[in-house]
Parts: C-alpha cells; structure tokens; sequence
C-alpha cells in the first residue's frame, strides 16, 4: 500500500538511493583529506610536506663563494647555464661541512652522453655525438674541460652538430648536395657558432637554380616555372629543403 | 641506436615530431567509443518501442535494455586497462573536477548507469521478478525475492504505474544516451590542435553512427539468439529494424559526407596531408571498410532486401550481412577517427604508422576480450532477466478483482 499517497516502488527505490548517496558522502569523509580544497582543486598539506623536505641543493650562488676560479672561464663557456650541481651533485652539505662532505664528479665516459648523445629532439645546433662510434673508450675529459668545453678542433662535418638535419637529409633527395651548396658558411662559425651563424637563401630563385624549367641540371630533377607555381609563397614555406617530399 | 632509427625512419613518410613517432592512443581507445556507441544505440532502438510506440518492435525492446546495460558494463574498461591505474578513477567521483570534460564522463556514465538504464530495466521486469519469486526454486527464487526491493504488488494499478514511471524514464533515457555518446565526439572534437578531429559535427557524427551500430547489434543478436532457441523470428520485426537500420546509415552516411565536402571546400592547410593520409595509410580502413563495405554495401543490400521481391530467409539472410558489414564499418569509423588522428604529423608535413601489440594491457587479445566480455555479461543477464517476448510472466487476477496473485 502507499505510504501519504507515494507509491511503494518510489520509496524503495528513494531508499536504496538514499543509501547510495550516504555511502558516497561517508567515503567523501573518509577518504578526502580535510585540507583538500583550501587553495585549490588539491591538498593543501601537500604544500607543507615539500616545504618540510630536507633541501639537498646548495644553488650555484653558495659554490661560487668558495669557487670563483672555477665559476669565471665556466661563465663565459657553452656550459655557463649548466649550474654546477648538474655534474656535481647536491651540494647543501658541503655548503654547511665542507670538509666532511665532498661532492663528487662524474669522470666516466657514461654521464657526458646524457646530454650529448644523439637525439633527434634535441635543438639543431647541439653538439650531440654518437657515443659507440665517438673516440670509443676514452673519458670525456681526456680532450674536452666540462668547465669550458671548448672542443679540440674544428668540427669536420656540419653533423656534428646539425645531427638531426644531416640525419633527416641522408635519406632525402637531397642526399648528395652538400651542405655549403644552399649555406654560406663563415670560417668563425666554426669556432663561435653562435655569434656568426650561417646563412640559407633569402630567395626562391636560389631554388630555380636546379629547379626552374630553364635551369642546367638533370632530366630526373623535378622542375617548375617559377612565374606560376607557389605564387607569392617562398619555396621553404610549403617543401623542407633538408627532405623535399615533392617528386 | 643508428639502425633503430633507420628502421623507424622507413615506417613514417615526410617530416614528422620526435614525439608522434609513437601513437598514445591504441586500439584501446578504439574500442572504447565503439562500445559506448552500441550502448547509446541500443537504447535509442528501445525507445522506438517505449516512446514512440513502435509497437513491432517489441519482441526486441527488452533485448535492446539488456545489451545495452550489458555493453554500458563494459564501456570504461578500456579507458582504465590503458590508464593503468584503475583504482584513481574512484577520486573522480569523490573530489569532481567540473572544468575537465574526461572527468565529467565518470558522472555521464553513473547518471546512464543509475537513473536510466536499471531503473528503466527494474520498473520493466519488477511484475516478473515479483511473479518468479513464486514460480522459481532454489538460488533463483532468493534472488527474486530480493532484487523486487519488496515491492511485491503486481495489482493492475501498480503494473500501469510501472509502465508510466518506466516512459518517463525512457523519454529522460533519449537525451541521456545523446550525451553519453555525443560526449565521446565531443572529447574528440574539441581538441582544436587536430585538424582531423577539431569539428563541431563530430557529437553530431557520432551519435548517429552509434544509433547505426546500436541498431545493427540488436538485429544480430535477436536473429542468432532466436536461432539458438529454436524460435521463428518476427519478420515484421526483422523488416521495421532493416528499415530504421537503412535511415540510420543514409542519415550517417549523409552527414560524414558533409562533413567530408565542408573539409574540401574549406581547403585549410592541413587537407594536403589529410589526403595523403586518407589514400595511404587509411585507404583500407576508410574508403574500403567504411564507406565501401560499412555504408554503400549495407545500404545497397537493405534496399534490395526490404524493397524487393525475395522470399523471407534470402531476406534474413541479407539483413544479418548488412548488420555484420554495419559492425566492420562502425568499428573503422572509430579506428579511422582515434588512429587517423595522430597518424599524420602536426607539422603536416608526414605520416607515421601505428604498429599493434599482440599481447600486453594495450593488445590485441585484451581488444579481443573486451569485446567479447559484454557477449558473456549479455548471456548472464539473459538467464537472470529473460528477454524474450515468450517468457514474460504474465497476471491473473481473480474474477473477485483483488489485486494479488492466483
């Protein structure tokens, strides 16, 4: 029979929900830590616990205190945003002790790699080597200074730092174009790379050299008339020069 | 390392990111709007019967709820075997984050689960739950006792309000099952950064190839189940559920066509590659398996079928293809949307490929069992809750006109 006119199958089913909706805010109870919600969508207790960490790290500035024969030549180096403790560990103890803690520094061949061992995301222009094949067994430090990096000699190919285009071109059509035959190359990039860079072709008649209907090169070059196609567009902006898709 | 990367680097065509070498998003991810699609779809057909009285339909109505809830079980299992830690999806439901659409899905799916699909299925079968309990021995007869929730009136008066309240629910049930799986084209659509997926046609897209999907798996299972118990099937029933099949697909069909042309004549600067895509890596999955044999096929035989002069078995016989095509294009259109998706580079200037796991969470026998798992949890159901028209208890009230059992 109805309960004040509410039909029985309504009351159950209220009832059961009711004990749904219960159990749900028990569990909230339960389980939401009390601090959740006072900052934002997470635990604010979270915030004290990493404040209450033990803090491992010195910070460059206490290093320089003590080694600023070292930190000098580093700052003018390629590694000068590299922060000593990169290398050489957390430091704070041997800030507060420094005779009873000594941070160590990595002289193996394996720890180099981490950062130049080739990697197609890494930025164009990275010194990146190939570790198997580079100088195989010989630490690091043998020829390079990680304070100042400087590399023994003059790179003989633009992959040693340009890997990933020269990786990407090895398997395009253009293979067999060097490097210098769309790039002026200053002698001073070879030292200082980033102070004299290297120029590409400003112009999509650079291109037409090979490519236009006129131009002197093979049959098997594909070629375009350079007054309708791409229009105003310059070649770059539609084909990769390092890997032309276009056939 | 050199050779890996030559190997790789033979597998993606053109200029692509170090990071879209590898997919995020396997088949898992396939699977997972392809079942949440049946679901939708088999309510939507349930409907048909319940709200706009479509009475030819009902030998199928019931069916229809249970595979729908059967396959609703099984919907966010591949979503927590590829997150890998299913256990965290509890704390969706106890802290709710409001701004992220995915979170928001766990209160869909509860809001589906709960309020429509077994409250609609509890008012349906509470009179044979109730009448069961009597007739039933054992095991059975305790369960049926139980799951009534002591509502053990079967008076003509209560059983009318039972099929009032389950209308009611059934007219709540269509906008629901548009927004459990309009949600899933939603996640998709919304991601601006893909030109593949960024479209507001995508919900739109996606609900109507579930109500294709939804309604292709009832004909399926009501033809091999009626088959295995040695019934004649309904062909009136067959024939209404071929028809509402064959408008689902033109309206499908239309739509993506739609879709498909906006695409072209817009001509922004992803469709160069999108094309590519399409006539390379998705040539089978796209033109072959969903358009060729997922939509014109089936299209074609249904017209044939229905229309034309063929006696009633060559016509089950066309109806149960079409359905099974249907399935294998459903089942592309998913792959073609979560695979294609992050094939092609957003550089837009290459493709890569997608390389499936055999075993392993994310392989394919896991996909294997997935889509089987809802087939098991559909046969467990039948035996706890019959669908077929043939067992439904029915009342006798006594000449005196009290409103209890014989």
């Amino acid at each position: 029979m109805n309960v004040l006119g509410i039909p029985k199958q309504i009351l159950a089913l209220a009832f059961i929900f009711t004990i749904i909706i219960a159990a749900l805010v028990v569990a909230r109870m339960l389980f939401i830590p009390p601090s959740f919600g006072r900052y934002g969508h997470y635990r604010a207790d979270a915030v004290d616990e990493v404040i209450a960490q033990e803090i491992n790290y010195a910070g460059y500035e206490a290093c320089i205190e003590c080694h600023d024969e070292i930190y000098e030549p580093k700052e003018k180096s390629h590694h000068k945003g590299v922060s000593c403790e990169v290398c050489h560990g957390p430091a704070a103890k041997h800030v507060q002790a420094p005779d009873e803690f000594v941070p160590g520094a990595p002289r193996k061949r394996g720890y180099c790699p981490l950062c130049h061992d080739y990697n197609p995301s890494r930025p164009t222009g990275f010194p990146q080597i190939i570790t198997e094949l580079h100088n195989p067994g010989k630490a690091c430090m043998t020829c390079h200074d990680p304070h100042n990096p400087l590399l023994p000699h003059t790179p003989e190919e633009c992959s040693a730092c340009h890997r990933e285009i020269a990786n990407t071109k090895r398997v395009s059509h253009h293979a067999s174009l060097a490097c210098v035959r769309c790039h002026t190359v200053p002698d001073e990039h070879l030292v200082h790379p980033k102070f004299a860079l290297a120029q590409a072709p400003v112009e999509r008649e650079f291109c037409g050299e090979c490519h236009a209907k006129d131009a002197d090169t093979g049959r098997d070059v594909p070629r375009i008339d350079l007054d309708t196609h791409g229009e105003r567009y310059l070649c770059w902006d539609c084909h990769y020069p390092h890997h032309p898709e276009a056939r | 390392m050199v050779t890996n990367i030559m190997t790789g680097l033979q597998n993606i065509s053109g200029y692509i990111y170090p990071n879209e070498f590898e997919l995020h998003w396997g088949i898992l991810i396939v699977v997972y709007p392809y079942l949440t699609g049946l679901v939708a779809g088999a309510f939507i057909l349930a409907s048909l019967e319940r709200v706009f009285n479509v009475k030819v339909l009902q030998p199928v109505y019931r069916l229809s709820l249970l595979s729908a809830l059967a396959f609703l079980f099984v919907a966010p299992l591949p979503l927590l075997v590829h997150l890998g830690h299913p256990e965290r999806s509890f704390e969706m439901f106890l802290t709710p984050y409001t701004s992220s659409a995915m979170a928001m899905f766990g209160f869909v799916y509860a809001w589906y689960l709960m309020v429509v699909l077994l409250l609609e299925i509890w008012f349906d079968y509470r009179k044979d739950m109730v009448i069961w309990s009597k007739e039933k021995r054992g095991l059975m007869r305790f369960v049926y006792r139980i799951l009534p929730l002591g509502v053990t009136d079967v008076s003509e008066k209560s059983i009318l309000f039972d099929n009032k309240i389950g209308r009611i629910i059934t007219i709540i049930g269509i906008p629901s099952a548009f927004l459990l799986h309009g949600y899933v084209g939603f996640i998709f659509g919304s991601v601006k950064a893909n030109p593949w997926w960024s479209s507001v046609l995508m919900p739109i897209v996606f609900l109507f190839s579930a109500i294709v999907s939804g309604i292709a798996l009832i004909l399926i299972i009501y033809m091999v189940t009626t088959m295995f118990r040695l019934k004649t099937m309904s062909m009136p029933c067959l024939n209404k559920l071929a028809e509402f099949l064959l408008y689902a697909i033109i309206v499908d069909l239309s739509l993506e066509s739609l879709d498909f042309i906006q695409r072209l004549y817009e001509s922004e600067e992803s469709i160069k590659i999108l094309s590519e895509m399409i006539s390379s890596r998705l040539f089978l999955s796209l033109i072959v398996s969903q358009v060729i044999l997922g939509s014109i096929v089936p299209m074609v035989s249904l017209v044939w079928a229905r229309f034309g002069r063929l006696p009633d078995e060559m016509r089950r016989m066309a109806y149960f293809i079409a359905a099974i095509l249907v399935q294998v294009g459903i089942f592309s259109t998913r792959w073609n949307v979560v695979i294609g998706g992050q094939l092609f580079s957003k550089s837009l200037r290459g493709l890569t490929v997608y390389k499936m796991q055999l075993f392993g969470l994310e392989g394919l026998l896991m996909t294997g069992f997935l889509l089987i798992l809802p087939l098991i949890i559909l046969y467990l159901l039948s035996k706890l809750l019959p669908p077929w028209p043939d067992s439904e208890a029915k009342v006798q009230y006594s000449q005196a006109g009290d409103h209890g059992l014989r």
